[in-house]
């Protein structure tokens, strides 16, 4: 179920989500952030290679689904581990939960870390994310 | 160490920042309404900051190749924010190296500057080579 994550107390799990590497949505992504070295890459290497921030934006909008910012809400910072290569057609389970929530001046600070996993249950992304949301 | 890493120019536009929202599902108003951008401390519309990740990305792409894609990491803290009509420019160098049994591992300074040269965005990548 959507929620505001500011309502929400730290050590919230959000559900679970899923999303699948679609090659549409890869190529997509690709023409938006103008990147010529991955597909140079994967070409050079005969793979279907997702970029890796694809993976992580993909996967933080899968777990938008699951809580909703405020308009006017501000990435703090991010942390991001890519465990492997992923290609197209992977599907990846992803689980967030709330790691830490603060006030500072007139912002809610809260911080959401993140692991994807690979259909075999392996780690394949990990993540923490800080945002500031209005108060 | 203290190599630089290839350094990149990116012009930031509405239309491309209105193309990213699309790809990534991200339609903060921040980011895609001007009229509501207006009204909040930046006076316009900003870029996502996951889209100048993903040009950091590229540089270590082009940079370390495969070795970004399986075991890289990334700490990075936004800064400032990079608005519609700016250029960034992306960059980075090795700031630290490792020899150990299971190979090098490498932590370099990244950074997203504006035109003006204000840092927007500074962090550590780090990849195992």
């Amino acid at each position: 179920m959507n929620k505001a994550i500011e309502a929400l107390e730290k050590g919230h799990r959000f559900s679970a989500t899923a999303f699948v590497l679609d090659e549409e949505a890869v190529v997509r992504y690709l023409e938006a952030v103008e990147d010529e070295a991955l597909p140079r890459l994967a070409q050079a290497e005969g793979k279907a290679w997702v970029p890796p921030m694809a993976v992580a934006a993909l996967a933080l909008r899968s777990l938008m689904e699951e809580m909703t910012l405020p308009a006017g809400s501000i990435h703090g910072s991010q942390e991001l581990e890519f465990v492997r290569a992923l290609e197209t057609g992977e599907r990846i389970a992803c689980r967030a939960w709330l790691s830490h929530r603060s006030q500072r001046g007139g912002y809610w600070v809260l911080a959401v870390g993140m692991e994807g996993a690979d259909e075999s249950g392996r780690s394949v992304l990990a993540g923490r994310l800080t945002v500031m949301v209005p108060r | 160490m203290g190599a630089e890493l290839p350094s990149s120019a990116k012009t930031l536009s509405q239309e491309k920042i209105d193309r990213y929202a699309r790809a990534s599902g991200d339609f903060n108003p921040i980011h895609v309404d001007p009229a509501f951008a207006a009204q909040t401390p930046f006076g316009g519309t900003i870029a996502h900051g996951m889209l100048l990740l993903a040009y950091l990305s590229e540089m270590l792409t082009a940079a370390f190749g495969q070795a970004w894609l399986a075991g890289g990491r990334l700490k990075i803290r936004f800064r400032g924010a990079a608005r519609s009509d700016e250029t960034v420019t992306i960059g980075g160098h090795v700031q630290r190296v490792q020899e150990g049994h299971e190979g090098r591992r490498l932590w370099c300074d990244v950074e997203c500057l504006n035109q003006q040269g204000e840092v927007l965005i500074a962090g550590q990548a780090e990849v195992k080579l």
